[in-house]
């Protein structure tokens, strides 16, 4: 009686593993990255009600590094903790994924960027982290600009994960000032353009408002 | 031999029943009233009886013999199979044929959420009881008691992201007949929800979980309602920076004994009020045992650090500039740069507007620069406008409800002949008077 069943559920193992890796295949294809966090959740748990172990190749680093992109940094947390602790051993990408991670998590602005080049990434994730690494660099090019007025170059550098002389280059690009006496950089504000616009169908909700108002 | 009959006429009547909604109904009284007997029958029994039918097709049958197996502690092997079983029912049964017997297809998951904590696998069933709670409800705004098992499960799993979409629904409706919810379903609801939200550091939505358990009627005090106050407490300070006094409508019991039970917590409360680090830090050093029996010390941390976050943002309102140096020792920092960090930080989440100047270590701090004509808020008060307007239609129509029934008319009526006539004389002349 039992061994058909087991059958039966290791077939079913293999199909729906190679299901989830095709469909994860094809959303790094497209660049969709802000949708593997959720992807990888919901075979996560549909793997666990049918009562499938998980193998021990599982793409936790990708899941993980899905919750970073979408800026879900208390979701990547709690993956971390539910991950049983032998596949973290057996996972080097999996432990350097989560130090990204970690680091966002404290606030250690240039442990991030260390993060990012301290391991090599394999294929599967090398776009991803590509994308967060970009992302995480234009924002807190941004934050330095609307956050300081002056700046050290070293202090610079180490929030923007560059050498001191790529510092002055790129941030002198932008328009800041070096003063080289000092050593300080004078930071000019990055304006950020945001839709002002209102269309006319604005003025239909309008109408409904009023109308609920007066009834 | 007349229990196999029994057993095999009822299998008839469930395969024979099972079509349209007359005959389930019919089908339900009948089940209702065999229930006894079902459970008397051995395990093996009812497993021959259960391979006869179709979990999709006659689900209310299925439904009363499947949970006739689970009624004493399963050993583990069958724990292992029962909780299969009871897994492929949820997600093939029929929604309008469980929803005839509420109170059944509660236990069967409760019982499956059993088996699955038996196995040491939460995560087995937090799908389960996501989709058994959308079969239960009659609509999304309905309260079940699977919502406290489903959120309970997501703690126990860690699996806390999968909760969100549960957690934001609103709920209207709580029908103990609908949905056989007891006080005790609802003020777990609202604890683990509360749990699962601070942990996704939605603090505003965690305290209206843990206000709702504080606040629901009872006569008597709930450990549950003890560990959700002490937990709003904690919560209040990080996201509020005091607690809040009881609203009026807080149950009696609960504001007699609550404070009493919570002294530790109370204490921590007046020591965040004197906004002093060191006597805050004190306060939790004495009280930490406490805390930790409770599993509350993280979230006492982070009452902690938020005194150093609201201190600097007191400092916003009084000084346009103010040095690196003077903010440490005013807040109570070790050093200038952990002042900069620590401001940069609260730039970084939009809670203060400052500008910082390394060159001469100081801090320019700024107003919010919103001006409130991007479409972004606009988006966003369309969206506040719309729920206020659905929640108006919703309280103007349990009003009209409440004005038409029976018990509340005649209740009224009763206080009214308790009046003097003098009191109705009033009324006409006042009008008058203001018209």
């Amino acid at each position: 009686m039992t061994v058909p069943v087991i059958v039966e559920s290791m077939a079913a193992h293999q199909e729906a593993m190679e299901k989830t890796i095709v469909s994860l295949q094809e959303a790094i294809n497209a660049r969709r990255f802000g949708e593997l966090a959720s992807m990888c959740e919901t075979f996560e748990l549909e793997m666990a009600a049918k009562g499938l172990e998980k193998p021990s190749d599982w793409p936790y680093a990708l899941h993980l590094l899905g919750h970073i992109y979408i800026s879900d940094l208390n979701g990547a947390r709690f993956l971390w903790k539910r991950v049983p602790s032998a596949v973290k051993q057996g996972q080097p990408e999996l432990v350097a994924a989560w130090k990204i991670g970690q680091c966002l998590w404290t606030y250690d602005y240039a442990g991030v960027h260390e993060a990012f080049k301290g391991y090599s990434w394999s294929p599967a994730v090398q776009q991803i982290v590509a994308a967060i690494k970009d992302e995480y660099s234009k924002k807190n090019m941004i934050l330095l600009s609307t956050a300081y007025s002056t700046i050290s170059v070293t202090d610079a550098a180490k929030f923007l994960g560059l050498t001191e002389s790529e510092t002055i280059k790129s941030t002198t690009q932008n328009g800041w000032t070096l003063d080289s006496s000092s050593n300080m950089l004078t930071a000019v504000p990055m304006v950020t353009a945001t839709a002002q616009k209102l269309d006319s169908s604005k003025l239909q909700d309008l109408t409904e408002y009023v109308f609920s108002l007066e009834h | 031999m007349e229990n196999t009959d029994s057993l095999d006429n009822l299998v008839a009547q469930v395969q024979g029943l099972s079509g349209c909604t007359e005959d389930l109904a019919h089908l339900a009284s009948i089940l209702k009233q065999s229930e006894e007997a079902i459970s008397a029958k051995g395990a093996p029994r009812l497993h021959i009886a259960i391979s006869l039918l179709d979990p999709a097709v006659h689900s209310l049958g299925y439904l009363f013999f499947l949970d006739a197996q689970s009624c004493d502690p399963l050993p583990k092997d069958q724990a292992e199979e029962f909780l299969n079983t009871a897994i492929h029912f949820i997600n093939v049964c029929s929604k309008d044929q469980i929803q005839l017997a509420p109170e059944k297809f509660t236990m069967l998951c409760k019982s499956m959420k059993e088996s699955a904590l038996q196995l040491n696998s939460p995560m087995r069933v937090v799908l389960p009881l996501h989709n058994a709670i959308l079969k239960l409800q009659p609509s999304p705004q309905y309260l079940t008691a699977l919502h406290a098992e489903f959120f309970l499960v997501c703690v126990l799993a860690k699996c806390y992201t999968s909760a969100s979409v549960v957690l934001e629904e609103q709920i209207f409706e709580i029908d103990p007949k609908k949905c056989l919810i007891t006080p005790k379903d609802f003020l777990l609801y609202c604890y683990y929800g509360g749990m699962l939200c601070i942990g996704l550091k939605k603090f505003a939505k965690a305290l209206e979980f843990f206000h709702h358990a504080i606040t629901a009627p009872a006569t008597v005090l709930s450990a549950i309602v003890v560990e959700s106050y002490k937990k709003f407490i904690l919560v209040s300070l990080i996201e509020n920076g005091q607690v809040p006094s009881f609203p009026k409508y807080t149950p009696a019991v609960s504001i007699r004994y609550l404070k009493t039970c919570t002294q530790d917590y109370l204490e921590l409360a007046n020591s965040f009020s004197t906004r002093n680090i060191s006597d805050l830090q004190r306060c939790v050093a004495s009280h930490e045992d406490a805390f930790k029996k409770d599993s509350n010390l993280g979230l006492v941390k982070q009452v902690v650090s938020s005194l150093y976050k609201r201190n600097i943002q007191r400092l916003t309102q009084t000084y346009v500039t103010l040095s690196l140096e003077d903010i440490a020792s005013t807040v109570q920092l070790a050093s200038p740069k952990d002042a900069e960090l620590y401001i940069l930080r609260m730039i970084q989440e939009g809670e203060i507007f400052a500008v910082i100047n390394q060159k001469d270590g100081m801090v320019c701090f700024h107003e919010d620069p919103e001006q409130y004509k991007t479409t972004d808020i606009t988006q966003r008060l369309d969206e506040k406008i719309r729920q206020i307007i659905s929640l108006e239609r919703k309280v103007t129509s349990m009003d009209e409800h409440i004005s038409c029934d029976q018990a509340y008319l005649s209740r009224v009526g009763r206080d009214r002949s308790r009046y003097d006539l003098e009191d109705y004389d009033l009324v006409p002349q006042k009008m008058f008077q203001t018209s």
